[in-house]
């Protein structure tokens, strides 16, 4: 019962944040009602690290756009700078070349409306996991009971309910990763980057998260740039997948997942769609890993 | 083949308090009577006569009054010393231009042996405590100094650009990263920085004083009386001991997050 009632407060939280985003494009007669479908646009993108005298193409020449509330999936081989893609939208760090814009205006520095579920967990040690995941609404000034409240209502969702007390160094790895999603999650901000978030979790495990993603995603329909090197995850959970190459690292092409919504993530595997997608990508996709390797 | 008698088993709580307690029988026996035979009682005293100066100090209110200016020296050099080292670490770990500029001027003033400074420091300070305090102030600053500047430097940037991500003010990023980071680093010197404090103190008390256990033991040593002067190093041991276990107990309880939840688990390896 108390669950329940976590479930709907939760669900106002989400139709606020939607209707706060809706009440500003509103605001703005110019703007058109319907989610934009330019919302998040990188256009002409180009990274160089200089790392001790050596120059690193990470990327050069990435375009890429995304309309508001899509979930975008990146695949590509190890290196080829999909981190580095998530780094620029986050405003962690600054293109070399082209700009980044979300909802028209142009990233600079880092920003609230942006969520980032990092590769490594980055959990702070020092902290319990309720006080890890409870730590945005802390920044935010939310008071104790409540941020205490929805952080045991997000770690009951996935499976850490009664670890609340435990520091990370006391989680194993795939329990450390989830506390790092649902501290996220927790403050529902409308662009969510997500970079290999499953990546240390188990076969099972990872599939039932996938599912909880999508149906938390359904709520808040927020903009998911969501990074994996698994390509069955990769079409389940897509509207649209982007693949990325290698030597230089660059977008090769965007595919379009065609499959409706809800998806039932347990049986996606016999649709269609699905398989079609697979073969089309999966060659252009092992011919990238083969050439990040040589 | 593991239930063989665990007489040498270095994880038997056991078997180690007896080999304890018969090192310090067999040392304390050898010595007892072995005094004027083997060794010296001029030079090495003896355990009987030992225990009996320092059952005669603690009764002597004398020794009391010693005990608290050397303590009240100490916690105030201690004290001053350590706010000051962390107080500095911390600008400057936060200002890089002046850290910078600052390097080789603190790096030569932590190269000046302390006790080279004692002659001026009765010119600048007279014979009083505040020789002694500023003695142990200066020992226990650089070292806190050091320590929490490079807690500060260690933090991870990536916890930093996390917290920054999730809304974090300048402040926020400051107040909730930096300073819990830094944190074991500024405990860890907290406690080297013990014994520090007390060697300053005590030297202080040597060089010129008419109080303070420092100057009893230095007026037992000229008296040639080594098993009082022996009491009194003993009795200082036994302080500084507990001083540290106190500080032990005390990082062991404010920093449990470090070690995974107990015995072993901390020499785990974790994804
Ligand atoms: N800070 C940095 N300094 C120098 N080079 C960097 C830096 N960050 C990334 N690179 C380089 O940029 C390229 C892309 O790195 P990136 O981390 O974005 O890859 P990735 O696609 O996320 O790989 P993975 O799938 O293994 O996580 C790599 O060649 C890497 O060596
Ligand atoms: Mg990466």
């Amino acid at each position: 019962m108390e669950v329940e009632q976590l479930e709907r407060e939760a669900g106002n939280m989400t139709s606020t944040i939607a209707a706060s985003t809706a009440g500003a494009s509103a605001a703005n007669p110019s703007a058109p009602a319907s989610p934009a479908a330019d919302y998040l646009v990188l256009s002409n993108i180009a990274k160089t690290f200089i790392a001790r005298g050596n120059a690193t193409n990470a990327l050069s020449a990435t375009n890429l756009t995304i309309g508001q509330g899509q979930f975008v999936t990146l695949v590509g081989p190890s290196g080829c700078g999909k981190s580095t893609l998530l780094n620029l939208v986050a405003g962690l760090i600054e293109p070399s070349e082209g700009t980044i814009t979300i909802g028209g205006a142009p990233v600079r520095g880092t920003d609230r409306r942006i969520g980032y579920v990092t590769q490594a967990d980055n959990l702070l040690p020092w902290r319990t996991l309720r006080d890890n995941v409870a730590f945005p609404l802390e920044l935010a000034g939310v008071p104790v009971a409540e941020r205490r409240e929805r952080a045991d209502f997000w770690m009951h969702r996935v499976g850490l309910a009664g670890f609340g007390d435990a520091y990370p160094s006391e989680l194993s790895g795939g329990m450390r990763q989830r506390g790092n999603i649902i501290r996220t999650l927790i403050y529902g901000p409308p662009v969510i980057l997500m970079d290999e978030p499953f990546g240390p979790l188990d076969a099972q495990t990872r599939i039932v998260l996938q599912d909880l993603l999508l149906s938390i995603w359904e709520e808040s329909r927020s903009t998911v740039l969501f990074v994996t090197h698994d390509l069955s995850e990769a079409i389940s959970l897509a509207d649209q997948v982007v693949l990325m190459g290698t030597k230089p690292g660059r977008v090769i092409r965007c595919e379009n997942v065609g499959i409706e919504r809800p998806r039932d993530i347990f049986q996606i595997h016999e649709h269609p769609e699905y398989r079609r997608l697979y073969k089309q990508i999966w060659n252009d996709l092992g011919a990238q890993v083969k050439k990040a390797v040589e | 083949m593991t239930s063989r008698p665990s007489l040498f088993d270095p994880d038997s709580a056991r078997a180690v308090f007896i080999g304890r307690l018969l090192l310090a029988v067999s040392v304390l026996l050898l010595w007892q009577l072995g005094a004027g035979h083997l060794f010296d009682i001029f030079f090495f005293g003896k355990p009987t006569l030992i225990a009996a100066s320092i059952f005669n100090d603690l009764r002597d209110p004398g020794f009391y009054r010693d005990l608290g200016v050397t303590g009240m020296e100490f916690g105030m050099g201690y004290v001053i010393g350590g706010f000051a080292g962390i107080a500095c670490g911390v600008l400057l770990a936060r200002w890089r231009y002046m850290a910078k500029l600052a390097d080789p001027f603190l790096q030569a003033l932590n190269a000046v042996p302390r006790i080279a400074l004692a002659p001026m420091l009765i010119v600048w300070f007279g014979i009083g405590m505040s020789s002694k305090v500023f003695l142990a102030a200066t020992l226990v600053f650089f070292i806190m100094f050091f320590n929490t500047l490079s807690g500060i430097r260690s933090v991870s940037p990536a916890l930093c650009s996390v917290a920054k991500i999730q809304g974090a003010t300048q402040w926020q990023i400051f107040t909730k990263i930096m300073l819990p980071s830094a944190s074991s680093w500024i405990f860890t010197g907290l406690k080297m920085s013990l014994p520090f404090a007390l060697v300053g103190v005590i030297l202080g008390e040597f060089m010129v004083s008419s109080v303070g256990l420092g100057y009893r033991l230095n007026a037992y040593a000229t008296a040639y009386n080594t098993s009082a002067a022996l009491g009194m190093i003993m009795i200082m041991m036994c302080l500084m001991m507990l001083l540290t276990w106190g500080a032990n107990a005390l990082d062991a309880r404010l920093m449990g997050w470090r070690d995974g939840g107990g015995d072993g688990a901390a020499a785990a390896l974790k994804a």
